[in-house]
């Protein structure tokens, strides 16, 4: 077991909503680790679970959000690479 | 497999417009079933389609059934009471909202929650404020 924490900007125009927010769930959820996102752009708001998409939907996660990841699990280190991996690769770029 | 969803709209088109914007937020591994309208492009819902519907998206982690307003309500119990009582136990109708619930409810199917899961997530779309004031 083991607990490891990013920083990740998330750049796409849409932010966390509607279509990058359900690849977002549905990439943390390949995962066994309990995985948590807090929005660190928005103040007082508290870590929601990543593999909610109600929960990440209200974080409220726009383009530019700083957001914090932290996962706690065997796979830890891989959920984390795959999540930073989508937010700074695949989600933005323009095709998506 | 993944919770199968049923759009019961009392337009046809609403009811594939509401299927091609869920089915944008998921992939393949999500049933999606759209049904609506009554006969010569007129409004309305028929229980048996709907019938037909819940069997087209029917797995082994049941289907739930997202719909606009008053009738089709009801026409949708009825497609569930005509199913076979071990089908019933697996089909549930939404209280969500249509549009967001759907969407929602097709992402939560997708990482493989449960039926329950999926139709407490989609009701808890309809508080989601859109504007913040």
């Amino acid at each position: 077991m083991s607990t490891e924490q990013i920083e990740v900007q998330v750049t796409n125009e849409h932010g966390l909503h509607a279509r990058p927010a359900a690849l977002f769930v549905q990439t943390a959820a390949r995962f066994q680790s309990d995985i948590r996102l807090r929005n660190l752009s928005k103040a007082g708001s508290r870590p929601v679970n990543a593999r909610s998409i109600m929960e990440v939907l209200t974080a409220g996660i726009d383009q530019g959000s700083r957001i914090e990841l932290t996962a706690e699990g065997d796979d830890a280190s891989d959920a984390l690479h795959a999540l930073r991996e989508l937010i700074e690769g695949r989600l933005s770029s323009p095709s998506s | 497999m993944a919770v199968g969803i049923v759009v019961v709209s009392h337009s046809a088109r609403l009811a594939d417009g509401v299927k091609e914007l869920a089915g944008q937020m998921a992939g393949a591994e999500v049933k999606i079933a759209a049904t609506g309208g009554g006969p010569d492009d007129t409004l309305g819902t028929n229980a048996v389609q709907i019938e037909a519907a819940i069997n087209r998206v029917y797995g082994d982690d049941g289907v739930l059934i997202l719909v606009d307003l008053g009738s089709a309500v009801l026409s949708a119990e009825v497609a569930v009471e005509s199913l076979p009582p071990e089908r019933q136990e697996h089909v549930l109708i939404s209280n969500a909202p249509l549009v967001e619930g759907a969407v929602v409810a097709t992402v939560e199917a997708s990482i493989g929650a449960s039926l329950l899961n999926v139709e407490a997530a989609a009701v808890r779309a309809g508080s989601m404020p859109k504007v913040e004031r």
